[in-house]
Protein backbone atom coordinates (compact mmCIF):
# COMPACT_ATOMS: atom_id res chain seq x y z
CA UNK A 1 0.00 0.00 0.00
CA UNK A 2 2.84 2.37 0.85
CA UNK A 3 4.57 1.34 -2.35
CA UNK A 4 1.47 2.07 -4.35
CA UNK A 5 1.30 5.52 -2.78
CA UNK A 6 4.92 6.25 -3.62
CA UNK A 7 4.41 5.11 -7.20
CA UNK A 8 1.36 7.34 -7.46
CA UNK A 9 3.23 10.30 -6.10
CA UNK A 10 6.10 9.70 -8.48
CA UNK A 11 4.00 9.49 -11.61
CA UNK A 12 1.88 12.46 -10.56
CA UNK A 13 4.83 14.49 -9.27
CA UNK A 14 4.02 17.43 -11.51
CA UNK A 15 0.51 17.65 -10.06
CA UNK A 16 1.91 17.42 -6.56
CA UNK A 17 4.38 20.17 -7.32
CA UNK A 18 1.87 22.55 -8.83
CA UNK A 19 -0.54 21.83 -6.01
CA UNK A 20 2.03 22.70 -3.39
CA UNK A 21 2.87 25.88 -5.29
CA UNK A 22 -0.78 26.78 -5.54
CA UNK A 23 -1.18 26.17 -1.84
CA UNK A 24 1.74 28.40 -0.91
CA UNK A 25 1.09 31.18 -3.38
CA UNK A 26 -2.67 30.99 -3.22
CA UNK A 27 -2.81 31.30 0.55
CA UNK A 28 -1.89 34.94 0.68
CA UNK A 29 -3.14 35.79 -2.77
CA UNK A 30 -4.28 39.38 -3.05
CA UNK A 31 -2.63 40.48 0.19
CA UNK A 32 0.02 43.17 0.14
CA UNK A 33 2.65 41.32 2.11
CA UNK A 34 2.15 37.98 0.36
CA UNK A 35 4.38 35.19 1.59
CA UNK A 36 5.85 37.61 4.14
CA UNK A 37 2.79 36.76 6.23
CA UNK A 38 4.48 33.46 7.01
CA UNK A 39 6.93 35.51 9.03
CA UNK A 40 4.68 38.25 10.27
CA UNK A 41 1.90 36.02 11.55
CA UNK A 42 3.92 33.98 14.06
CA UNK A 43 5.81 37.13 15.03
CA UNK A 44 2.59 38.91 15.92
CA UNK A 45 1.43 35.88 17.85
CA UNK A 46 4.71 35.81 19.72
CA UNK A 47 4.41 39.52 20.44
CA UNK A 48 0.97 39.11 21.99
CA UNK A 49 2.05 36.23 24.20
CA UNK A 50 5.30 37.92 25.12
CA UNK A 51 3.37 40.96 26.35
CA UNK A 52 0.47 39.18 28.03
CA UNK A 53 1.95 36.06 29.49
CA UNK A 54 4.66 37.41 31.76
CA UNK A 55 1.90 39.43 33.44
CA UNK A 56 -0.01 36.28 34.35
CA UNK A 57 2.79 33.87 35.01
CA UNK A 58 6.01 34.44 36.76
CA UNK A 59 8.34 33.97 33.88
CA UNK A 60 11.54 32.13 34.58
CA UNK A 61 13.04 31.85 31.13
CA UNK A 62 15.88 34.30 30.50
CA UNK A 63 15.14 34.76 26.81
CA UNK A 64 11.40 34.39 26.93
CA UNK A 65 10.69 35.73 23.43
CA UNK A 66 13.14 33.34 21.81
CA UNK A 67 11.72 30.59 23.98
CA UNK A 68 8.23 31.46 22.71
CA UNK A 69 9.22 31.62 19.04
CA UNK A 70 10.72 28.14 19.16
CA UNK A 71 7.43 26.79 20.50
CA UNK A 72 5.06 28.81 18.39
CA UNK A 73 6.54 28.15 14.96
CA UNK A 74 6.19 24.35 15.04
CA UNK A 75 2.81 24.70 16.70
CA UNK A 76 1.68 27.03 13.93
CA UNK A 77 2.81 24.47 11.38
CA UNK A 78 0.80 21.83 13.23
CA UNK A 79 -2.46 23.78 13.46
CA UNK A 80 -2.27 25.07 9.90
CA UNK A 81 -1.80 21.59 8.50
CA UNK A 82 -4.49 20.00 10.66
CA UNK A 83 -7.13 22.61 9.94
CA UNK A 84 -6.38 22.96 6.22
CA UNK A 85 -5.80 19.25 5.81
CA UNK A 86 -9.12 18.30 7.32
CA UNK A 87 -11.08 20.30 4.77
CA UNK A 88 -8.87 19.68 1.77
CA UNK A 89 -10.91 16.89 0.18
CA UNK A 90 -14.16 18.74 0.73
CA UNK A 91 -12.70 21.95 -0.66
CA UNK A 92 -11.47 20.26 -3.81
CA UNK A 93 -14.71 18.38 -4.36
CA UNK A 94 -15.37 19.97 -7.73
CA UNK A 95 -12.30 18.50 -9.35
CA UNK A 96 -12.46 15.17 -7.50
CA UNK A 97 -15.82 14.47 -9.06
CA UNK A 98 -14.64 14.98 -12.59
CA UNK A 99 -11.15 13.63 -13.02
CA UNK A 100 -9.30 10.66 -11.63
CA UNK A 101 -5.93 11.09 -10.01
CA UNK A 102 -4.56 9.72 -6.75
CA UNK A 103 -6.65 11.38 -4.09
CA UNK A 104 -3.90 11.35 -1.48
CA UNK A 105 -2.22 14.13 -3.46
CA UNK A 106 -4.40 16.67 -1.65
CA UNK A 107 -3.64 15.86 2.01
CA UNK A 108 0.02 15.30 1.17
CA UNK A 109 0.40 18.62 -0.58
CA UNK A 110 -1.16 20.42 2.39
CA UNK A 111 1.46 18.91 4.64
CA UNK A 112 4.27 19.59 2.17
CA UNK A 113 3.35 23.21 1.68
CA UNK A 114 3.08 23.47 5.45
CA UNK A 115 6.56 22.12 6.02
CA UNK A 116 7.99 24.47 3.42
CA UNK A 117 6.31 27.40 5.12
CA UNK A 118 7.61 26.19 8.46
CA UNK A 119 11.18 25.89 7.22
CA UNK A 120 11.00 29.39 5.77
CA UNK A 121 9.67 30.74 9.05
CA UNK A 122 12.55 29.05 10.86
CA UNK A 123 14.71 31.86 9.48
CA UNK A 124 12.97 34.09 12.01
CA UNK A 125 13.88 31.65 14.73
CA UNK A 126 17.51 31.75 13.61
CA UNK A 127 17.50 35.54 13.87
CA UNK A 128 16.20 35.34 17.41
CA UNK A 129 18.82 32.76 18.33
CA UNK A 130 21.56 34.94 16.95
CA UNK A 131 20.43 38.24 18.46
CA UNK A 132 19.65 36.80 21.87
CA UNK A 133 23.20 35.49 21.99
CA UNK A 134 22.14 31.86 22.35
CA UNK A 135 23.64 30.83 19.03
CA UNK A 136 23.71 27.32 17.62
CA UNK A 137 25.16 24.01 18.69
CA UNK A 138 25.95 20.76 16.88
CA UNK A 139 22.66 19.40 18.24
CA UNK A 140 21.02 21.03 15.22
CA UNK A 141 21.69 17.75 13.40
CA UNK A 142 18.64 16.31 15.18
CA UNK A 143 16.41 18.92 13.55
CA UNK A 144 15.55 16.77 10.48
CA UNK A 145 14.55 13.86 12.74
CA UNK A 146 12.16 16.05 14.73
CA UNK A 147 10.65 17.61 11.61
CA UNK A 148 10.20 14.16 10.08
CA UNK A 149 8.42 12.90 13.18
CA UNK A 150 6.11 15.88 13.18
CA UNK A 151 5.48 15.49 9.45
CA UNK A 152 4.45 11.85 9.78
CA UNK A 153 2.15 12.44 12.74
CA UNK A 154 0.39 15.22 10.88
CA UNK A 155 0.10 13.19 7.71
CA UNK A 156 -1.45 10.31 9.63
CA UNK A 157 -3.96 12.62 11.28
CA UNK A 158 -5.07 14.40 8.12
CA UNK A 159 -5.34 11.20 6.10
CA UNK A 160 -8.00 10.20 8.58
CA UNK A 161 -9.67 13.55 9.21
CA UNK A 162 -9.79 14.66 5.57
CA UNK A 163 -11.54 11.43 4.60
CA UNK A 164 -13.98 11.46 7.51
CA UNK A 165 -14.83 15.11 6.97
CA UNK A 166 -16.39 14.19 3.64
CA UNK A 167 -18.91 11.96 5.39
CA UNK A 168 -19.41 13.82 8.66
CA UNK A 169 -18.94 17.50 8.11
CA UNK A 170 -18.82 18.33 11.77
CA UNK A 171 -15.38 16.79 12.03
CA UNK A 172 -13.65 20.01 11.16
CA UNK A 173 -15.24 21.84 14.10
CA UNK A 174 -14.63 19.00 16.51
CA UNK A 175 -11.03 18.78 15.42
CA UNK A 176 -10.51 22.52 15.70
CA UNK A 177 -11.76 22.29 19.24
CA UNK A 178 -9.32 19.51 20.09
CA UNK A 179 -6.46 21.40 18.52
CA UNK A 180 -7.33 24.44 20.61
CA UNK A 181 -7.39 22.32 23.72
CA UNK A 182 -4.14 20.65 22.83
CA UNK A 183 -2.55 24.08 22.72
CA UNK A 184 -2.89 24.31 26.49
CA UNK A 185 -1.68 20.76 27.02
CA UNK A 186 1.48 21.55 25.12
CA UNK A 187 4.31 23.51 26.70
CA UNK A 188 4.36 26.40 24.26
CA UNK A 189 3.79 29.38 26.52
CA UNK A 190 5.10 27.73 29.63
CA UNK A 191 7.74 25.19 30.44
CA UNK A 192 6.87 21.57 31.01
CA UNK A 193 8.81 21.63 34.29
CA UNK A 194 6.10 23.76 35.81
CA UNK A 195 3.87 20.71 35.95
CA UNK A 196 6.46 18.36 37.38
CA UNK A 197 4.85 16.33 40.13
CA UNK A 198 1.33 17.61 39.46
CA UNK A 199 -1.73 15.60 38.46
CA UNK A 200 -1.61 16.61 34.81
CA UNK A 201 2.04 15.77 34.28
CA UNK A 202 1.18 12.53 32.47
CA UNK A 203 -0.89 14.52 29.96
CA UNK A 204 2.20 16.35 28.82
CA UNK A 205 4.27 13.20 28.85
CA UNK A 206 2.01 11.33 26.43
CA UNK A 207 1.23 14.34 24.25
CA UNK A 208 3.34 13.81 21.14
CA UNK A 209 3.30 17.50 20.29
CA UNK A 210 4.73 18.23 23.73
CA UNK A 211 7.57 15.80 23.09
CA UNK A 212 8.22 17.35 19.70
CA UNK A 213 8.19 20.92 20.94
CA UNK A 214 10.40 19.99 23.88
CA UNK A 215 12.80 18.43 21.43
CA UNK A 216 12.95 21.61 19.35
CA UNK A 217 13.61 23.56 22.55
CA UNK A 218 16.30 21.12 23.64
CA UNK A 219 18.32 21.44 20.48
CA UNK A 220 17.88 25.17 19.92
CA UNK A 221 17.24 26.79 23.27
CA UNK A 222 18.67 24.66 26.06
CA UNK A 223 21.20 23.05 23.74
CA UNK A 224 21.03 19.75 25.52
CA UNK A 225 20.49 16.29 24.18
CA UNK A 226 16.82 15.83 23.21
CA UNK A 227 14.91 12.81 24.51
CA UNK A 228 15.86 10.60 21.56
CA UNK A 229 14.26 7.51 23.02
CA UNK A 230 10.89 9.19 23.37
CA UNK A 231 11.22 10.74 19.90
CA UNK A 232 11.91 7.36 18.37
CA UNK A 233 8.94 5.83 20.16
CA UNK A 234 6.75 8.56 18.77
CA UNK A 235 8.23 8.12 15.32
CA UNK A 236 7.37 4.42 15.39
CA UNK A 237 3.86 5.04 16.68
CA UNK A 238 3.41 7.78 14.09
CA UNK A 239 4.52 5.44 11.32
CA UNK A 240 2.01 2.82 12.39
CA UNK A 241 -0.65 5.49 12.56
CA UNK A 242 0.42 6.68 9.12
CA UNK A 243 -0.14 3.22 7.71
CA UNK A 244 -3.52 2.93 9.40
CA UNK A 245 -4.45 6.41 8.24
CA UNK A 246 -3.61 5.52 4.67
CA UNK A 247 -5.71 2.37 4.94
CA UNK A 248 -8.68 4.32 6.24
CA UNK A 249 -8.18 6.87 3.49
CA UNK A 250 -8.06 4.13 0.84
CA UNK A 251 -11.25 2.65 2.15
CA UNK A 252 -13.15 5.91 2.36
CA UNK A 253 -11.86 7.47 -0.87
CA UNK A 254 -14.03 5.14 -2.91
CA UNK A 255 -17.10 7.04 -1.86
CA UNK A 256 -15.70 10.58 -2.21
CA UNK A 257 -17.23 11.35 -5.60
CA UNK A 258 -20.66 10.22 -4.46
CA UNK A 259 -20.64 12.00 -1.12
CA UNK A 260 -19.30 15.33 -2.29
CA UNK B 1 0.30 -23.50 -11.83
CA UNK B 2 2.75 -20.90 -13.10
CA UNK B 3 1.58 -21.48 -16.64
CA UNK B 4 -1.98 -21.07 -15.64
CA UNK B 5 -1.18 -17.75 -14.08
CA UNK B 6 0.59 -16.65 -17.23
CA UNK B 7 -2.39 -17.61 -19.33
CA UNK B 8 -4.53 -15.61 -17.04
CA UNK B 9 -2.28 -12.60 -17.49
CA UNK B 10 -2.36 -12.95 -21.25
CA UNK B 11 -6.07 -13.10 -21.12
CA UNK B 12 -6.10 -9.86 -19.20
CA UNK B 13 -3.68 -7.89 -21.33
CA UNK B 14 -5.46 -8.89 -24.50
CA UNK B 15 -8.11 -6.40 -23.57
CA UNK B 16 -7.79 -2.72 -22.84
CA UNK B 17 -10.89 -2.61 -20.70
CA UNK B 18 -12.59 -5.49 -18.97
CA UNK B 19 -15.86 -4.92 -17.19
CA UNK B 20 -16.87 -8.02 -15.27
CA UNK B 21 -20.42 -8.36 -14.05
CA UNK B 22 -20.48 -4.84 -12.69
CA UNK B 23 -23.39 -3.48 -10.73
CA UNK B 24 -23.66 -0.03 -9.31
CA UNK B 25 -26.31 1.35 -7.08
CA UNK B 26 -26.53 4.80 -5.64
CA UNK B 27 -27.97 5.60 -2.28
CA UNK B 28 -31.01 7.75 -2.55
CA UNK B 29 -31.05 9.88 0.54
CA UNK B 30 -34.16 11.97 0.83
CA UNK B 31 -32.87 14.30 3.46
CA UNK B 32 -29.23 13.86 3.88
CA UNK B 33 -28.11 13.81 7.53
CA UNK B 34 -25.04 15.92 7.10
CA UNK B 35 -24.35 16.95 10.64
CA UNK B 36 -23.58 14.92 13.69
CA UNK B 37 -26.59 16.37 15.46
CA UNK B 38 -28.90 15.12 12.75
CA UNK B 39 -27.20 11.76 12.74
CA UNK B 40 -27.67 11.42 16.44
CA UNK B 41 -31.19 12.77 16.58
CA UNK B 42 -32.42 10.77 13.61
CA UNK B 43 -30.33 7.69 14.09
CA UNK B 44 -33.38 5.44 14.27
CA UNK B 45 -35.04 6.93 11.22
CA UNK B 46 -32.17 6.10 8.97
CA UNK B 47 -33.82 3.13 7.33
CA UNK B 48 -36.79 5.14 6.21
CA UNK B 49 -34.69 7.83 4.68
CA UNK B 50 -32.44 5.83 2.46
CA UNK B 51 -33.42 4.15 -0.75
CA UNK B 52 -31.40 2.41 -3.40
CA UNK B 53 -31.25 3.14 -7.06
CA UNK B 54 -29.62 0.50 -9.15
CA UNK B 55 -28.07 2.15 -12.17
CA UNK B 56 -26.11 -0.75 -13.61
CA UNK B 57 -27.13 -4.36 -13.28
CA UNK B 58 -24.51 -6.95 -13.97
CA UNK B 59 -22.85 -5.37 -16.98
CA UNK B 60 -20.02 -7.29 -18.65
CA UNK B 61 -18.02 -5.81 -21.46
CA UNK B 62 -14.64 -6.43 -23.01
CA UNK B 63 -12.92 -3.88 -25.18
CA UNK B 64 -9.81 -4.70 -27.17
CA UNK B 65 -6.93 -2.28 -27.65
CA UNK B 66 -7.53 -0.09 -30.68
CA UNK B 67 -11.27 -0.52 -30.69
CA UNK B 68 -13.55 2.49 -30.97
CA UNK B 69 -16.71 1.86 -29.05
CA UNK B 70 -19.81 3.99 -28.70
CA UNK B 71 -22.13 3.69 -25.75
CA UNK B 72 -25.63 4.67 -26.73
CA UNK B 73 -28.92 4.75 -24.92
CA UNK B 74 -31.57 7.11 -23.64
CA UNK B 75 -30.91 9.48 -20.76
CA UNK B 76 -30.59 7.78 -17.41
CA UNK B 77 -29.73 4.40 -18.85
CA UNK B 78 -26.37 4.28 -17.08
CA UNK B 79 -23.92 5.16 -19.87
CA UNK B 80 -22.16 7.93 -18.03
CA UNK B 81 -22.06 5.90 -14.84
CA UNK B 82 -20.29 3.14 -16.70
CA UNK B 83 -17.79 5.66 -18.03
CA UNK B 84 -17.19 7.08 -14.56
CA UNK B 85 -16.61 3.59 -13.23
CA UNK B 86 -14.00 3.01 -15.91
CA UNK B 87 -12.11 6.15 -14.88
CA UNK B 88 -12.17 5.13 -11.20
CA UNK B 89 -13.97 8.27 -10.09
CA UNK B 90 -16.60 6.02 -8.59
CA UNK B 91 -16.33 2.35 -7.69
CA UNK B 92 -18.68 -0.54 -8.48
CA UNK B 93 -20.99 -1.93 -5.82
CA UNK B 94 -20.12 -5.37 -7.06
CA UNK B 95 -18.07 -6.77 -9.92
CA UNK B 96 -14.67 -5.79 -11.22
CA UNK B 97 -13.16 -3.41 -13.73
CA UNK B 98 -9.69 -3.94 -15.14
CA UNK B 99 -7.92 -1.30 -17.19
CA UNK B 100 -4.73 -2.01 -19.11
CA UNK B 101 -2.95 1.12 -20.19
CA UNK B 102 -2.85 4.82 -19.47
CA UNK B 103 -6.30 6.26 -19.41
CA UNK B 104 -7.59 9.77 -19.92
CA UNK B 105 -11.15 10.85 -19.55
CA UNK B 106 -13.01 13.83 -20.87
CA UNK B 107 -16.09 13.67 -18.75
CA UNK B 108 -16.34 17.35 -18.35
CA UNK B 109 -14.21 19.81 -20.23
CA UNK B 110 -12.08 22.14 -18.25
CA UNK B 111 -12.49 20.34 -14.95
CA UNK B 112 -9.86 21.85 -12.72
CA UNK B 113 -9.22 25.00 -14.69
CA UNK B 114 -8.23 27.79 -12.40
CA UNK B 115 -9.97 30.98 -13.52
CA UNK B 116 -7.20 33.34 -12.40
CA UNK B 117 -4.42 31.45 -14.12
CA UNK B 118 -3.58 32.13 -17.74
CA UNK B 119 -4.41 29.66 -20.46
CA UNK B 120 -0.81 28.56 -20.58
CA UNK B 121 -0.61 27.96 -16.81
CA UNK B 122 -3.85 26.04 -16.99
CA UNK B 123 -2.42 23.81 -19.70
CA UNK B 124 0.32 22.84 -17.27
CA UNK B 125 -2.03 22.37 -14.37
CA UNK B 126 -4.64 20.45 -16.31
CA UNK B 127 -2.12 18.21 -18.04
CA UNK B 128 -0.51 17.45 -14.69
CA UNK B 129 -3.89 16.21 -13.44
CA UNK B 130 -3.71 13.69 -16.26
CA UNK B 131 -0.36 12.58 -14.88
CA UNK B 132 2.12 14.33 -17.18
CA UNK B 133 5.45 15.68 -16.00
CA UNK B 134 6.69 19.19 -16.72
CA UNK B 135 9.07 17.97 -19.42
CA UNK B 136 6.31 16.05 -21.16
CA UNK B 137 4.05 19.06 -21.08
CA UNK B 138 6.83 21.29 -22.43
CA UNK B 139 7.00 19.08 -25.49
CA UNK B 140 3.27 19.29 -26.12
CA UNK B 141 2.44 22.83 -25.16
CA UNK B 142 3.05 24.12 -28.70
CA UNK B 143 0.72 21.57 -30.21
CA UNK B 144 -1.93 22.26 -27.62
CA UNK B 145 -1.90 26.00 -28.20
CA UNK B 146 -1.93 25.55 -31.94
CA UNK B 147 -4.82 23.13 -31.80
CA UNK B 148 -6.85 25.41 -29.54
CA UNK B 149 -6.43 28.33 -32.01
CA UNK B 150 -6.32 30.72 -29.09
CA UNK B 151 -3.29 32.59 -30.40
CA UNK B 152 -2.22 35.45 -28.15
CA UNK B 153 -5.16 34.91 -25.79
CA UNK B 154 -3.25 31.99 -24.32
CA UNK B 155 -1.48 34.34 -21.91
CA UNK B 156 -4.69 35.90 -20.62
CA UNK B 157 -6.47 34.59 -17.52
CA UNK B 158 -9.00 31.91 -18.33
CA UNK B 159 -11.81 33.86 -16.67
CA UNK B 160 -11.66 36.36 -19.53
CA UNK B 161 -12.34 33.64 -22.11
CA UNK B 162 -15.62 33.11 -23.89
CA UNK B 163 -17.21 29.72 -23.27
CA UNK B 164 -16.17 28.59 -26.73
CA UNK B 165 -12.54 29.48 -26.11
CA UNK B 166 -12.67 27.73 -22.77
CA UNK B 167 -13.97 24.54 -24.32
CA UNK B 168 -11.45 24.66 -27.12
CA UNK B 169 -8.56 24.94 -24.70
CA UNK B 170 -9.89 22.13 -22.52
CA UNK B 171 -10.40 19.82 -25.46
CA UNK B 172 -6.95 20.58 -26.84
CA UNK B 173 -5.30 19.65 -23.57
CA UNK B 174 -7.22 16.44 -23.12
CA UNK B 175 -6.71 15.26 -26.66
CA UNK B 176 -2.97 15.86 -26.58
CA UNK B 177 -2.27 13.96 -23.40
CA UNK B 178 -1.30 10.88 -25.34
CA UNK B 179 -3.18 8.28 -23.37
CA UNK B 180 -3.73 4.80 -24.70
CA UNK B 181 -7.36 4.79 -23.68
CA UNK B 182 -9.63 7.76 -24.15
CA UNK B 183 -13.03 8.02 -22.53
CA UNK B 184 -15.25 10.76 -23.86
CA UNK B 185 -18.63 11.83 -22.56
CA UNK B 186 -20.81 13.79 -24.93
CA UNK B 187 -18.40 16.41 -26.03
CA UNK B 188 -18.41 16.12 -29.78
CA UNK B 189 -20.40 19.32 -29.69
CA UNK B 190 -17.46 21.57 -28.87
CA UNK B 191 -17.22 25.00 -30.43
CA UNK B 192 -18.34 26.03 -33.89
CA UNK B 193 -18.71 23.92 -37.01
CA UNK B 194 -15.09 24.39 -37.96
CA UNK B 195 -13.72 23.33 -34.58
CA UNK B 196 -16.11 20.39 -34.36
CA UNK B 197 -14.82 19.09 -37.65
CA UNK B 198 -11.30 19.54 -36.42
CA UNK B 199 -12.02 17.57 -33.24
CA UNK B 200 -13.64 14.89 -35.26
CA UNK B 201 -10.65 14.66 -37.56
CA UNK B 202 -8.38 14.47 -34.53
CA UNK B 203 -10.40 11.61 -33.12
CA UNK B 204 -10.15 9.80 -36.45
CA UNK B 205 -6.41 10.32 -36.35
CA UNK B 206 -6.18 8.96 -32.79
CA UNK B 207 -8.24 5.99 -33.87
CA UNK B 208 -5.86 5.29 -36.74
CA UNK B 209 -2.90 5.47 -34.40
CA UNK B 210 -4.35 2.59 -32.44
CA UNK B 211 -5.87 4.27 -29.41
CA UNK B 212 -8.78 2.72 -27.64
CA UNK B 213 -11.69 5.14 -27.57
CA UNK B 214 -14.97 4.85 -25.71
CA UNK B 215 -17.55 7.53 -26.46
CA UNK B 216 -20.91 8.29 -24.93
CA UNK B 217 -22.92 10.26 -27.39
CA UNK B 218 -26.33 11.01 -28.83
CA UNK B 219 -24.89 12.27 -32.10
CA UNK B 220 -25.65 9.06 -33.94
CA UNK B 221 -24.41 10.15 -37.34
CA UNK B 222 -20.94 11.02 -36.14
CA UNK B 223 -20.81 7.83 -34.11
CA UNK B 224 -21.52 5.85 -37.25
CA UNK B 225 -18.55 7.47 -38.95
CA UNK B 226 -16.17 7.05 -36.06
CA UNK B 227 -16.97 3.86 -34.20
CA UNK B 228 -16.67 0.24 -35.27
CA UNK B 229 -18.70 -1.05 -32.43
CA UNK B 230 -21.65 0.18 -30.48
CA UNK B 231 -23.09 -0.95 -27.19
CA UNK B 232 -26.67 -0.11 -26.46
CA UNK B 233 -27.37 0.25 -22.77
CA UNK B 234 -30.95 0.11 -21.69
CA UNK B 235 -32.04 0.39 -18.07
CA UNK B 236 -28.66 -0.54 -16.71
CA UNK B 237 -28.21 -3.60 -18.87
CA UNK B 238 -26.58 -4.22 -22.21
CA UNK B 239 -29.37 -4.63 -24.71
CA UNK B 240 -27.27 -5.00 -27.82
CA UNK B 241 -23.61 -5.11 -28.68
CA UNK B 242 -22.24 -5.25 -32.19
CA UNK B 243 -21.49 -3.35 -35.40
CA UNK B 244 -22.41 0.30 -35.06
CA UNK B 245 -24.78 0.38 -38.06
CA UNK B 246 -26.85 -2.51 -36.83
CA UNK B 247 -27.05 -1.38 -33.24
CA UNK B 248 -27.95 2.18 -34.21
CA UNK B 249 -30.58 0.93 -36.63
CA UNK B 250 -32.17 -1.24 -33.97
CA UNK B 251 -31.89 1.55 -31.41
CA UNK B 252 -33.68 3.98 -33.70
CA UNK B 253 -36.46 1.49 -34.29
CA UNK B 254 -37.19 1.31 -30.60
CA UNK B 255 -36.32 4.73 -29.34
CA UNK B 256 -36.55 6.90 -32.45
Amino acid sequence: MIKEMINNLYSYRQLLKSNVQKEIRGKYKGSFLGVLWSFVNPLLMTLVYAIVFPLILKNTEPHYVTYLVIGILPWNYFTTVISQGTTTILGNGGILKKVYFPREIFPISVNLSGVINFLISCLVMCLFLIFSGIGFSWLIIFFPLIVLTQFIIQQAIIFITSAIDVYVRDSEYIINFFVNMLFYATPILYSADMFAGSAVEWLIKINPMAVIINAYRDIFYYQTMPDIQMLLIILVVASILFYLGLRIFRKLEKGFAEEL
Amino acid sequence: MAQKKENNNNQKTKYAIIVENVSKSFKLVYDKPFTLKERLVFWNKKTTRVGKHEVLKGVSLKIKPGETVALIGVNGSGKSTLLKLMTKIIYPTSGKIIINGKLTSLLELGAGFHPDFTGRENIYFNASIFGLTAAEIDKRVGDIIEFSELGSFIDNPVRTYSSGMYMRLAFSVAINVDAEILLIDEILAVGDQHFQEKCFAKLQELKKSGKTIVIVSHALSSIKDLCDRAVWIYNGEIRMDGKTDKVVEEYLKVCG
